[in-house]
């Protein structure tokens, strides 16, 4: 299990982490969601021991992470961390080397994933004469080739085709089976929706939601509902904790403060002829956009 | 860890012997140094013009001066080495047939004539210029003649013309007993014998500092050193660096110093070189060598120059990789690394001009500089102005340095590697160098 026990880091007067802290059991995948700048890529390195945090302890399985744990750990960094000359294979064997495997091992693996990715023929091609989605897959595959104890993922889907993002999406569900801890950051929020059980959202360095998808999800007090049938939708933007009416085709989409404010809305279309009425959960997206402004305002 | 060290420096290695300009610089450089050797061989291989044999006719209008010309000709070409064989002849012609028979060659005409006043005259005549030397050699010659002529015109008699144009006798004698007059030779085994020994170490250095800093830049603009430093520390990763880098300067020299072996061993084969200037010059250097007593200190100048040398490709090498920890991409690091190349640079003509200063304090504080001292302390020495005591005590400073470089690099090159940023760079330095472990 990794622990991240109130961590801070501090670069002169600019505080770039502010007291972080979260935990990953084995074979669970968290989410680490924040807007650029946010403190995601500084986080991932001083779990990595890439920097030293001004204050609190990181540590795996109860000890901290040094060079003696990191052989079981893999890293995906946002830039690709690939040396364009190198061909992939001599790539891998190179990584391989320095994570304590052997040549031959390292190999094993390679041809696993390249097989597993549909890109065989690539194995005796240099680095920059790959796209930049295959280049992704072959970052992928050096931090997984060790079946890592811990996986971190800085923006792992980042030039990839919804094909290829599906490949890596069950790459890395593979992996949870094995009982990896998975650390993930992205952009992309239906990424993170999908895939990750907890989250924490950073501003500016600071945690300010944390905690399971469904607990964020439920205690966000917005909603929506998808109506289809109304004829009139100036009675619903009347009613009092209706915050807007957009309709997307035919569908009607009310965005509610609260959700006691549904059977309010139900009871002023319920004489239309309604067919379709559903109350969701804000996506996470929203949750994001709105919590990082009110972040922002203060 | 010691695994991973070895697998960076074995990686490392491997990638540059196994570079294609690596090998291509080597068989060019194998060519240059086998081919500067041999240089006479190759020419007269080609049919180079060295064999031909410069003619030269001599008309002599006053039918006495002919054997003292062709005797002075003959001695000042064989003094001065002259690399064509001469041939003097007389010739029975009027000028005008003359000309028209060296007409389309390289043959000269000289023309002797007696002059009332000032004993002799001459004319030369000639398709083409001639070669400058050997137009001054038969000025000489012809200068000789003429005072032949002169003395023997007087009452002077033989042994007191004899005595005359003997050489003078010269007693060398120094008054300072800790030099000798074999030692003044050593000027020359200073302007020409030591700057061809330490050219290729200058060349290795400049080599070694550039070679590390496009390695690590090269990880760093790829960022591949977030995945290397993540897997090994920042000090197994700085010292594969070093350690590699400093073989491959070092199997590079081994490389060079088999190149000229190679050279040598196959003149042994040639004979007798009909281009003798390459051999008669080698042979004068050998001998300024010899008599410069440079060959007996020989024995204690080369190992303390290895050790300077050794330890001097370290300190070059710890600074480059310092700085390059802290720089983002090769252009800064080209910026940032020529106040040590200029620094070798001063090394490399102090050390060639040494013989100029000496006895300057100066220069021999200079000499106890870590990045000069391997170039200055080795002349100093060979010139007298340090004992070896000096230069060991240069060799201790120098050590010193290394490890000073280590102990606080390592705090920067920890900072810097992972630093993509050149503000306040050298702020950066200062405080990481002030961290604690």
């Amino acid at each position: 299990m990794l622990k991240v026990e109130n961590i801070v880091k501090k670069y002169g007067d600019v505080t770039a982490v502010d007291h972080l802290s979260f935990e990953v059991d084995k074979g669970e995948i968290f989410g680490l969601l924040g807007e650029n700048g946010a403190g995601k890529t500084t986080t991932f390195r001083i779990i990595m021991g890439l920097l030293d945090a001004t204050e609190g302890k990181v540590t795996l399985d109860g000890k901290k992470i040094d060079y003696n744990v990191t052989d079981k750990i893999g890293f995906v960094t946002e830039e690709r961390s690939l040396m364009g000359k190198m061909t992939v294979e001599e790539q891998i064997i190179f990584y391989g080397a320095l994570k304590g495997m052997s040549e031959e091992k390292s190999l094993r693996e390679l041809d696993y994933w390249l097989e597993k990715f549909q890109i065989q023929d690539y194995k005796k091609r240099k680095i920059k004469e790959l796209s930049k989605g295959n280049q992704q897959k072959i970052q992928f595959i050096q931090a997984v080739m060790n079946h890592p104890k811990l996986l971190i993922l800085d923006e792992p889907f980042t030039g990839l085709d919804p094909i290829n993002v599906e490949l890596l999406k069950e790459a890395i569900y593979d992996l949870q089976k094995e009982g990896a801890s998975i650390i993930f950051s992205s952009h992309q929020m239906e990424h993170i929706e999908t895939f990750c059980e907890k989250l924490v959202i950073l501003v500016k360095g600071h945690p300010i939601l944390e905690g399971y998808v469904k607990d964020i999800k439920k205690a966000y007090r917005k909603k929506n509902i998808l109506i289809e049938g109304i004829k009139d939708t100036k009675k619903l933007e009347k009613i009092e904790g209706v915050l807007s009416v957009t309709k997307n085709q035919n569908t009607y989409e009310v965005k509610i403060a609260d959700e006691k404010v549904t059977d309010e809305v139900f009871k002023t279309i319920r004489n239309d002829k309604i067919t379709k009425f559903v109350v969701e959960e804000p996506s996470l997206n929203e949750i994001f956009i709105a919590k990082v402004g009110e972040k922002n305002e203060h | 860890m010691s695994t991973k060290l070895w697998f960076l420096i074995h990686h490392s290695l491997k990638k540059k012997l196994k570079n294609k300009w690596f090998i291509i610089a080597n068989i060019l450089l194998l060519i240059l140094v086998v081919g500067i050797i041999n240089i006479d061989s190759i020419i007269s291989f080609f049919g180079g013009e060295f064999n031909e044999t410069q003619e030269v006719y001599v008309i002599d209008e006053t039918n006495e001066i002919y054997p003292y010309f062709e005797t002075n000709l003959n001695n000042t070409t064989t003094l001065l080495g002259m690399e064509k064989e001469t041939k003097i002849e007389r010739l029975e012609k009027t000028e005008e047939e003359a000309i028209e028979t060296i007409k389309d060659s390289s043959k000269i005409i000289v023309l002797l004539e007696a002059d009332p006043e000032n004993y002799l005259s001459a004319k030369v005549t000639s398709n083409q210029y001639i070669d400058s030397v050997f137009y001054q050699m038969i000025v000489q010659a012809l200068s000789e003649t003429k005072q032949q002529i002169a003395l023997e015109r007087t009452d002077i008699d033989i042994e007191e013309m004899n005595r005359i144009m003997s050489p003078i006798n010269i007693e060398r004698v120094i008054l300072d007993e800790q030099k000798n007059s074999q030692e003044e030779n050593m000027s020359i085994v200073m302007g020409t014998v030591f700057p061809t020994i330490i050219l290729p170490f200058f060349i290795l250095v400049i080599f070694l500092i550039q070679m590390i800093g496009a390695e690590i830049n090269e990880e760093k603009s790829s960022r591949s050193m977030e995945i290397i430093i993540s897997n090994v520390s920042p000090k197994t990763h700085f010292f594969s660096k070093i350690i590699a880098s400093n073989l491959f300067v070092i199997i590079q020299g081994i490389l060079v110093f088999l190149y000229g072996a190679l050279g040598l061993f196959l003149r042994s084969f040639q004979g007798n070189s009909s281009f003798t200037v390459v051999s008669d010059t080698i042979g004068e250097l050998w001998n300024s060598v010899v008599s410069s007593s440079f060959a007996d200190k020989l024995g204690y100048i080369i190992p303390l120059a290895i050790i300077l040398m050794l330890l001097s490709f370290l300190a070059y090498s710890l600074v480059a990789g310092i700085l390059a920890s802290m720089t983002v991409s090769l252009e800064d690091y080209q910026q940032i690394q020529t106040p040590i190349l200029l620094i070798c640079l001063v090394g490399y003509y102090l050390a060639i001009m040494a013989g100029m200063f000496e006895g300057s304090t100066f220069i021999k504080i200079l000499g106890f500089v870590p990045f000069l001292s391997c170039l200055l302390a080795p002349a100093l020495l060979i010139l007298g102005d340090m004992t070896i005591l000096e230069v060991m005590i240069a060799i201790g400073i120098l050590a010193l340095f290394d490890g000073f470089v280590i102990k606080y690099g390592l705090k920067i090159y920890k900072i810097g590697i992972l630093n993509y940023s050149t503000d306040k760079m050298w702020q950066k330095i200062m405080k990481a160098a002030r961290t604690k472990e």
